[in-house]
């Protein structure tokens, strides 16, 4: 162990110092996500792969073992600046890592930023590629105004405390819904937690609170993300209350799918990750061959609603989140 | 049942009973039999697992690798479902998973004389990665035709998981109490070498203490598949901390030969109750956990003066 690491030290060091006169050995990147769970990490796997083929790269996909991680998502950053030419990372939190990004930076690595922003780092970083996850949220509210016909109650279970990209879509849900003066957001105060089981406790107790008769009293349900949307979506199984409240939510996976087949989910919000995850390795490339380098990259959101899952562009979409 | 044992788990019974009328008082709706329900079947993973831990305090020992055998056996019982076997094979491949999960924890403390502290730090690494290498990674998701776990976990009326836990209660409590294997576990946390002087097979016990343990967190694993349809090799991080705070909450001493499967029960459904009250009473989260982790403070300054009283 300490004599690879101190072999990749001695070749990443080589790599360095041959830079200048045109070095012949391949670049590595290192593509930091937040976690390797998510079949949505493993589609940025993908385009960071694409990329690393197309270009002629090596790419190194490393992630923290949970994903609300923050220190070990920052040695990890550390660890992969000493043997990397550039670092491609999915910030856990938006100020926690800025520090250690700063950092090699300032050594003259470049970092592109994927997925959820940093903050305040438009100065050093070489880009921030993602969906823009406000106008992901804003989507999601127009989504869920138009199928509740402009009015009634609405919640929204939050994800977690300091995740920057989720905390940006239940904003930009918030600041959209607000033009829809029939709709009232009741409960938006509901954090569901890193895991999919504690979401669908966090879900069935919020879902207990606005119980009425059979029903609910809340016509409406926003999710941020797949780990709250699935936890809502069991919970509201679990009550029997599928289908009896609209229900948008945010990325995806084949229980979604059946889902928005079945008429208990109305929508949900699709982002690009394999372009994400190719976008943030060409960004990298571009930067250390000195092309120029949009500072802001949008990847893109997409709803997907019953309607129009089976079009040959959105279901292209689904494909590369879903097995 | 002695005096001084009903006494012990009064306090933890009181606790729950004065928390959850405060948050009744604030909000009616904690009394309607709707939320009564979804405390009992949120309480179901935690407590499962709390009574296997239950044994192993009172032994003396400790098992931090709980929530990662939870995760590992979630992922074995969901792929055991996909490949088609039968409910009671999954259960019984599941429990028998888990239990050589603990079965290892319980060797590796005993043969090499190690602290079950560090034993279990490394397992709970050990076994959480082999959830995540089996499974890729990713959740192993039931086929969505497959009902069968539902009612485990939900569905109406009581789920079975409510009886099953409740039903594990009661054996567990006259097990320790009435059998011989209950007294030994109690002599060997008391004192390990009168426990040896008196004939007790103190390896035996501790090994088959975990080997319970294991087998009580596969039971859970697959009571997590039952309620979240999927296994999960992130799930139940950092539960066994929830799990060691029920039973310590319940009247259980670290340092090894006291504690109830029944105030661990308690412990775990005071849990659920802070989290559940808080949700119905739009408290934000992170109060949740301000107040959740004072309460496990106050219980324990509680049971420490009441036992200075006794002594």
């Amino acid at each position: 162990m300490k004599a690879s690491l101190s072999l990749d030290l001695v070749a990443a060091l080589a790599l360095v110092s041959c830079k200048e006169s045109g070095s012949n050995g391949k670049l590595t990147i290192a593509v930091i996500p937040k976690g390797t769970t998510h079949l949505y990490w493993k589609s940025v796997e993908a385009g960071a792969n694409k990329a690393a083929a197309e270009f002629g790269v090596n790419v190194t996909f490393i992630g923290p073992q949970k994903e609300d991680d923050r220190s070990q998502q920052i040695d990890l950053v550390r660890n992969q600046a000493l043997q990397s030419d550039a670092i491609v990372l999915a910030p856990l939190d938006a100020t926690a890592l800025r520090d250690a990004v700063k950092d090699v930076t300032d050594k003259g690595k470049p970092v592109v930023i994927i997925d959820s922003a940093l903050a305040d780092s438009s100065a050093f970083i070489t880009s921030y590629v993602a969906t823009d996850n406000r106008e992901g949220g804003r989507i999601g509210a127009r989504r869920l105004a138009e199928i509740l016909g402009g009015k009634g109650k609405v919640a929204v279970l939050r994800y977690l405390q300091g995740s920057a990209s989720t905390d940006h879509r239940e904003e930009g849900f918030l600041e959209e819904i607000k033009k829809f003066p029939g709709i009232e957001v009741v409960s938006a105060e509901q954090y569901a937690g890193a895991t999919a089981t504690q979401a669908q406790d966090t879900a069935t107790n919020l879902l207990t609170r606005f119980a009425e008769g059979d029903g609910l009293s809340i016509q409406g349900i926003f999710c941020s993300n797949q780990t709250n949307t699935y936890g809502m979506l069991q919970a509201l199984r679990g009550k029997n209350l599928a289908g009896k409240v609209k229900f948008v939510g945010f990325d995806c996976d084949a229980t979604f799918l059946d889902a928005l087949k079945k008429g208990e989910l109305h929508g949900t919000v699709l982002q690009d990750p394999v372009n994400m995850g190719y976008l943030g390795v060409k960004s990298a490339i571009d930067k250390i061959k000195g092309t120029a380098v949009q500072p802001v990259v949008d990847t893109g959101a997409t709803m997907v609603t019953p309607e129009n899952m089976a079009d040959a562009k959105v279901a292209a979409l689904i494909k590369t989140q879903v097995q | 049942m002695s005096i001084r044992s009903i006494l012990t788990l009064l306090g933890p019974f009181l606790a729950l009973v004065v928390v959850y009328c405060i948050f009744g008082a604030m909000k009616p709706a904690m009394f309607t039999s709707d939320v009564v329900l979804s405390v009992l079947t949120q309480t179901v993973i935690v407590a499962t697992a709390a009574i296997g831990m239950t044994l192993i305090i009172i032994s003396g020992g400790i098992d931090l690798s709980v929530g990662s055998i939870i995760a590992m056996a979630s992922v074995a019982a969901a792929t055991f479902v996909t490949k088609g076997y039968s409910p009671l094979i999954v259960f019984v491949c599941t429990i028998a998973f888990g239990a050589i999960c603990g079965m290892i924890n319980g060797s590796l403390t005993v043969g090499l004389r190690l602290l079950p502290f560090i034993v279990t730090l490394g397992t709970m690494q050990i076994f959480r990665g082999g959830a995540k290498v089996y499974a890729k990674g990713t959740p192993v998701n039931l086929p969505f035709d497959v009902t069968t776990y539902k009612a485990w976990m939900g569905g109406s009326g009581l789920p079975y998981g409510v009886w099953m836990m409740v039903a594990l209660v009661l054996v567990m409590t006259l097990v320790l109490r009435l059998t011989r294997f209950g007294r030994y576990v109690f002599a060997v946390g008391s004192n390990e070498n009168t426990a040896t002087l008196c004939g007790v097979n103190v390896p035996k016990v501790k090994i088959l203490v975990y080997t319970f343990g294991g087998a009580m967190a596969g039971l859970a694993a697959v009571m997590n598949m039952a309620k979240s349809s999927q296994g999960d090799p992130t799930t139940a991080m950092g539960m066994e901390l929830d799990v060691i705070a029920a039973v310590v909450i319940g009247g259980a001493s670290l340092s090894g030969g006291e504690g109830s499967v029944l105030g661990a029960l308690i412990g775990a459904l005071l849990m659920t109750t802070i989290r559940t009250g808080c949700v119905l009473n739009a408290i934000p989260t992170p109060w949740t956990e301000v107040i959740t982790g004072a309460i496990i403070v106050v219980a324990v300054i509680i049971d420490r003066l009441r036992h200075r009283r006794a002594a």
